[in-house]
């Protein structure tokens, strides 16, 4: 009975502490950019979701493909449709880890390296790449640039339009969290 | 007992650990998709029929269709390279995403049937776009278009081209398109058509409906097969009347396969209707599949995007 009582303590406190340490932002800038003789392409989402646990330093993303906005919708047609397959893949996804030796929970700016699998495309690969993480007051916003070869998830780009589409891809992303309740 | 006490501990601290460091679960499995389904077709013609595609705000879709003469029979064969020497019909347009959901366009086409020189004006309104989660299961476009002939009356007035005022010159298309995309590469497509002639030959009939059918059917990201075909109500009275002076109306049909280069979209076809607009290939086809009767085609679109 004792027992008992002492691991629904331990298991209350473990979540009561894991809702304080977790931030979640619902309104998460992504977009990328690349630059090919022919077309500069770029396109932006604002409704990429992200969550960062300041005290393991856990870090997800996750963009619904399709809510990408390009100026040429033509090109967003092509997007969805014959690079990124948005039917079969609707979303991307990063799953990760801050490895700095920072304390997140104290105010400040931080440059830090990420590590984590991102998948697109529906193949995941291991990343490791720099951002920012400011905290101030509560409130936590995190940055980062990086480049992305589409080759690397397996997207195609037929040799026809090879002068139109870069094989780099530099992708931003931009997220406010605020602390979960 | 202490150290089972503490494996026990060790091992429902765990998964509480690893769901903090999951965040994925934050939000949830993936949730119904509310969002609108999108390319039901690649292009906005199916081969002969319309799809319910409309173009994207600010698209500029250029489009050049042709249709060449019978592959076999007395008129193919060699001697025309299997049609290749003869286009019945030749149709190039411009049309114009006004918004989303608007496009405008005009034309001009060759003509095939009883009337030729063929000036087109056409609207088409995407009223209902199907959605994922189906609350909207299917979606529902509007076509119309108004054609005007600009050929030379005929001298006699029992001509079908003979044009006692302005409006003899006209013909009109209204059409519904109803379509549903089931999963990633299949569409089909219903085509309930009104068409409007002013002026027929005698016994030929002024108003007729039509149903149409149509499909794509995708193989690839970029190749797809492309099939419509339309059934005509012709009156028995005009059918009869027709059949004795040795002239049998036939139902179009088109088989394509389409391919997407990634800024053209182009469509090679095979039918037995000559005519590309709807106002002459769905009253007036008078070829058939047999007898070598039908002939190669191409449609070919080419978008640009004027928006900034």
């Amino acid at each position: 009975m004792k027992q008992i009582f002492l691991i629904s303590a331990f298991l209350l406190a473990g979540f009561a502490v894991s809702a304080q340490d977790i931030y979640s932002c619902r309104n998460a800038t992504l977009s990328f950019f690349s630059s090919a003789p022919l077309e500069d392409i770029d396109a932006k989402t604002t409704q990429g979701v992200s969550a960062l646990n300041i005290k393991t330093k856990a870090v997800y993303f996750k963009v619904q493909i399709n809510t990408f906005q390009f100026k040429k919708k033509l090109m967003q047609e092509h997007f969805n449709e014959n690079y990124l397959e948005s039917d079969k893949y609707p979303h991307a996804e990063f799953k990760g880890k801050i490895t700095d030796n920072i304390d997140l929970t104290k105010d400040g700016a931080y440059p830090v390296t990420v590590e984590g699998t991102l998948n697109i495309h529906g193949v995941p690969k291991t990343y490791r790449e720099k951002g920012t993480v400011t905290v101030s007051n509560g409130k936590v916003t995190a940055a980062s640039k990086f480049n992305v070869r589409v080759a690397d998830h397996k997207i195609k780009i037929p040799s026809l339009v090879v002068k139109n589409i870069a094989e780099v891809v530099e992708v931003s992303v931009n997220a406010v969290y605020e602390p979960v309740k | 007992m202490l150290y089972l006490r503490i494996m026990t501990v060790a091992l429902l601290t765990a998964p509480a650990a690893m769901a903090q460091d999951d965040l994925s679960a934050m939000f949830g499995k993936d949730s119904v998709r509310r969002d609108g389904v999108t390319s039901t077709f690649k292009s906005t013609r199916i081969i002969n029929g319309q799809s319910n595609e409309t173009l994207a705000k600010g698209d500029l879709d250029f489009r050049v269709a042709h249709r060449f003469g019978d592959i076999g029979g007395s008129d193919g064969g060699s001697k025309t390279f299997f049609g290749m020497d003869n286009s019945t019909d030749i149709r190039i347009a411009f049309e114009y995403g006004i918004t989303d959901r608007l496009t405008a366009g005009i034309s001009r086409s060759k003509g095939s049937g009883s009337l030729s020189q063929l000036y087109e004006v056409l609207g088409k309104l995407k009223v209902l776009q199907q959605t994922h989660d189906n609350r909207i299961p299917v979606g529902v476009t509007l076509f119309g278009n108004a054609v005007v002939t600009g050929m030379k009356s005929a001298a006699e007035e029992e001509e079908p081209s003979y044009f006692g005022n302005f409006s003899h010159r006209m013909t009109y298309t209204g059409q519904a398109i109803i379509t549903r995309k089931f999963g990633n590469a299949l569409s089909l497509a219903v085509l309930p058509t009104y068409i409007h002639r002013n002026r027929v030959a005698f016994m030929d009939v002024n108003d007729m409906f039509a149903l149409g059918i149509g499909g794509r059917l995708r193989f690839s990201n970029r190749v797809a097969l492309v099939v419509d075909y339309f059934l005509p109500f012709r009156e028995q009275a005009s059918k009869d009347y027709f059949a004795e002076r040795g002239v049998k109306f036939y139902n179009p049909l088109g088989v394509g396969v389409e391919i997407d280069t990634g800024g053209h979209i182009f469509h090679l076809n095979f039918t037995n209707s000559t005519a590309i607009l709807e106002n002459q290939f769905i009253p007036e086809t008078t070829s058939t599949w047999r007898n070598g009767q039908f002939r190669w085609g191409f449609n070919i679109s080419r978008r640009f995007s004027l928006a900034k």
